[in-house]
């Protein structure tokens, strides 16, 4: 025989004894705070630029459905994959993208990181309007309604109905 | 998941109720003209909390539920991301024929009014 992988416990031998670990990858170890996409398999680490709760992926925005109420309880036993729905805006003009859970259908909101990718971000921002349906009716229509009413602003707002 | 408002809709569980909106307080139909529920005004679509998303079931918060955003689904359709302004739910209602255009549209361009980075950017790419 020309090499015994020592691993052959069938024959009942001697196992050879595993090779001592001094770099933890797991739990624990030195990179214990990073966590993999579920979407795109990034590996990403925990410390986000802006925010002290990193809850999505810089590279394609998909995030894990862990947190029930408080950002970083853990409280929720769904674990399923959640993608980025939309973008939606804070009153002090802070982005936030809305999650939806592709398992359970849970909406969650969170404000997007410094490195987040802008073109992914930008994309969410653009879905409604580059919408060629209900979108370029909506606006064509809108587009109208102004241009009809700036010629003669003085009358539309006599027709408009006064409180009293 | 219809967030239908008031009880005078709930009680006559017929089409031909009507609730008052939360937010400019004008009388709304309860379904709207194609047959489908309605669960916010069509003028500011602003909804109340009436059902919970989550459980299915009823919600004893009764908080309105401001429109924060627009969610354009993998089939097409249109939804309104509500949040409920007392306890913070989310959710997610379709669009109506006869909602407002113009708050729609407002809310849809409204990231782009204050970006976290300059967009000129992307002209070059």
């Amino acid at each position: 025989m020309a090499r015994n992988n020592g691993n052959s416990s069938s024959k009942g031998g001697r196992r050879r004894p595993q090779r001592y670990k001094d770099v933890l990858h797991a739990r624990g170890g030195h990179r214990a705070a990073d966590f993999r996409c579920v979407a795109c398999r990034l590996d990403v680490p925990l410390d986000a630029p802006g925010t002290a709760h990193r809850n999505h992926c810089p590279n394609c925005l998909a995030s894990l459905h862990v947190d029930r109420k408080i950002p970083g309880d853990r409280d929720a036993d769904c674990r399923g994959r959640m993608q980025a729905l939309c973008m939606s805006v804070r009153g002090d003009g802070e982005w936030m993208i809305i999650h939806l859970c592709a398992s359970c259908g849970e909406l969650s909101a969170n404000r997007i990181a410094g490195d987040d990718n802008p073109l992914a971000l930008v994309r969410l921002a653009l879905r409604p309007l580059a919408d060629r349906g209900y979108a370029a009716r909506a606006l064509l229509a809108l587009g109208r309604a102004e241009g009809e009413q700036e010629p003669d602003s003085g009358r539309t707002r006599v027709r408009a109905p006064r409180p009293g | 998941m219809s967030n239908r408002t008031t009880t005078s809709s709930r009680t006559s569980g017929s089409g031909l109720g009507t609730f008052a909106c939360a937010w400019c307080r004008s009388t709304v139909p309860a379904h709207a003209a194609d047959g489908a529920p309605r669960n916010h005004c069509p003028a500011c679509l602003q909804s109340r909390h009436v059902l919970d998303h989550v459980e299915g079931g009823r919600s004893d918060c009764a908080g309105r539920m401001s429109p924060i955003a627009v969610a354009v689904h993998a089939s097409g359709d249109w939804t309104v991301i509500h949040r409920c302004v007392r306890c913070d739910e989310l959710t997610s209602n379709p669009v109506c024929a006869d909602d407002n255009q113009l708050v729609l549209m407002r809310m849809a361009v409204r990231p782009l009014a204050q970006p976290p980075f300059p967009l000129e950017a992307f002209g070059a790419l």
